[in-house]
């Protein structure tokens, strides 16, 4: 066996360890919502991993690529599956037992991303469809790349939405993809002690209304996805004007200690899609 | 290597029951969403193991299909749940 190969399999059984542990927590946590964060935090790094791990086993780059793709694909939406059931168990007034409730004074308006904007031609978004078609014809001759980029052309100019303005600059990107990964590895070693240890009585759940202070859109959705993948917190809610994060947490201490968690992150976030820093309130 | 893919889909195999158990007992529609969420993810992770195993690539577009396909599921399933009881 090669040193892929073997990385390769070692992946598969960390992946499928850890979906054997999403379902532990689907299984064994005593709420629908605790539920939820096993499901979110470790579904998604599991079969991600599996993929992955599958496509260096076969030896296959083609297999790689699809496994990479289904990876990102998965980081993006397991947050908004998250976000949408947590917001219908609540407004189906399942929720009970909460230590602190900020969603009960109920909530502002749900963000709501008109389209609109100046449209025009990215070449970084022709790009990236391109690279996406490529990957899922796991074939990478310059007949493929022309296909997917004439493609892209016509996704572009027949496109409504016009994306939302941002400010990326890579050192902040990097910064924070670091912290991501880590907080990910962290939140899914946590989901595994609490499923091993018995003690479901710790649990403290609450939801916790975090005002933002950046007004950037693409700041903000950055920052519900990555509270979804923080140990112990899902994002229920977003609303706009002013922005608002509801956080729901697991073992909840106090508002402060959630805002000021949610505060730091913010401020990553914003270096890394925003460009600027952080507007004092 | 086909002792570790066995091994990872014998681990997929008694997940996905574990689920289908949470699934059949709720006890309210969004635990047995979750649950089925799960049981369509882990089926993704076993064609995958199977893909790793053949070295055949025919599933490929397969995993990412099955991986819309739960993703849309379960937001249609959520945004039905939040808005069933309003007129």
């Amino acid at each position: 066996m090669s040193i892929v190969e073997i990385l390769g399999a070692s992946l598969m059984l960390v992946g499928a360890a850890l979906s054997f542990l999403a379902v532990l927590g689907v299984v064994d946590f005593p709420t629908s919502l605790a539920r939820m964060h096993a499901a979110t935090k470790s579904a998604s790094l599991g079969l991600g991993l599996l993929a992955l791990g599958a496509g260096l086993a076969a030896g296959s780059p083609g297999l790689i690529g699809i496994g990479a793709l289904v990876a990102v694909f998965l980081f993006m939406t397991a947050p908004i599956s998250g976000h949408m059931l947590g917001r219908s168990v609540y407004a189906a007034g399942q929720v009970t037992g909460l230590v602190h409730d900020d969603l009960a004074a109920g909530p502002g308006d749900s963000l709501r991303i008109a389209p609109g904007g100046r449209p025009g031609v990215s070449i970084r978004r022709l790009v990236l469809l391109a690279v996406v078609w490529v990957l899922l014809w796991r074939d990478s001759s310059p007949g493929v790349w022309l296909a997917g980029f004439g493609i892209a052309s016509v996704v572009e100019s027949i496109r409504r939405f016009s994306g939302l303005p941002a400010r990326v600059t890579f050192r902040g990107l990097a910064s924070f993809l670091s912290h991501y990964v880590w907080t990910v590895l962290v939140s899914n070693i946590r989901v595994a002690r609490e499923v091993v240890t018995p003690n479901n009585d710790q649990i403290r759940e609450a939801i916790v209304a975090v005002p933002l202070r950046t007004d950037s859109i693409a700041a903000a959705l950055l920052i519900a996805n990555a509270i979804s993948y923080a140990p112990g917190s899902l994002t229920i809610e977003l609303t706009q004007d002013p922005l608002v994060l509801y956080v729901h947490v697991l073992h909840f201490e106090s508002v402060a200690a959630v805002r000021r968690d949610v505060a730091r992150l913010e401020e990553r976030v914003v270096a890394a899609v925003a460009g600027q820093a952080v507007p004092m309130r | 290597m086909d002792t570790v893919i066995t091994l990872v889909q014998i681990l997929l195999a008694t997940a996905g029951l574990l689920a289908l158990f949470r699934a059949v007992r709720g006890p309210n529609l969004v635990d047995r969403i979750v649950a089925l969420d799960l049981v369509v993810l882990l089926l993704a992770g076993g064609i995958a193991a199977h893909g790793a195993r053949t070295g055949s690539q025919l599933y490929a577009p397969v995993l990412v299909v099955v991986a819309l396909v739960a993703f849309a599921g379960t937001v249609l399933v959520a945004r039905f749940i939040e808005w069933r009881d309003v007129p």
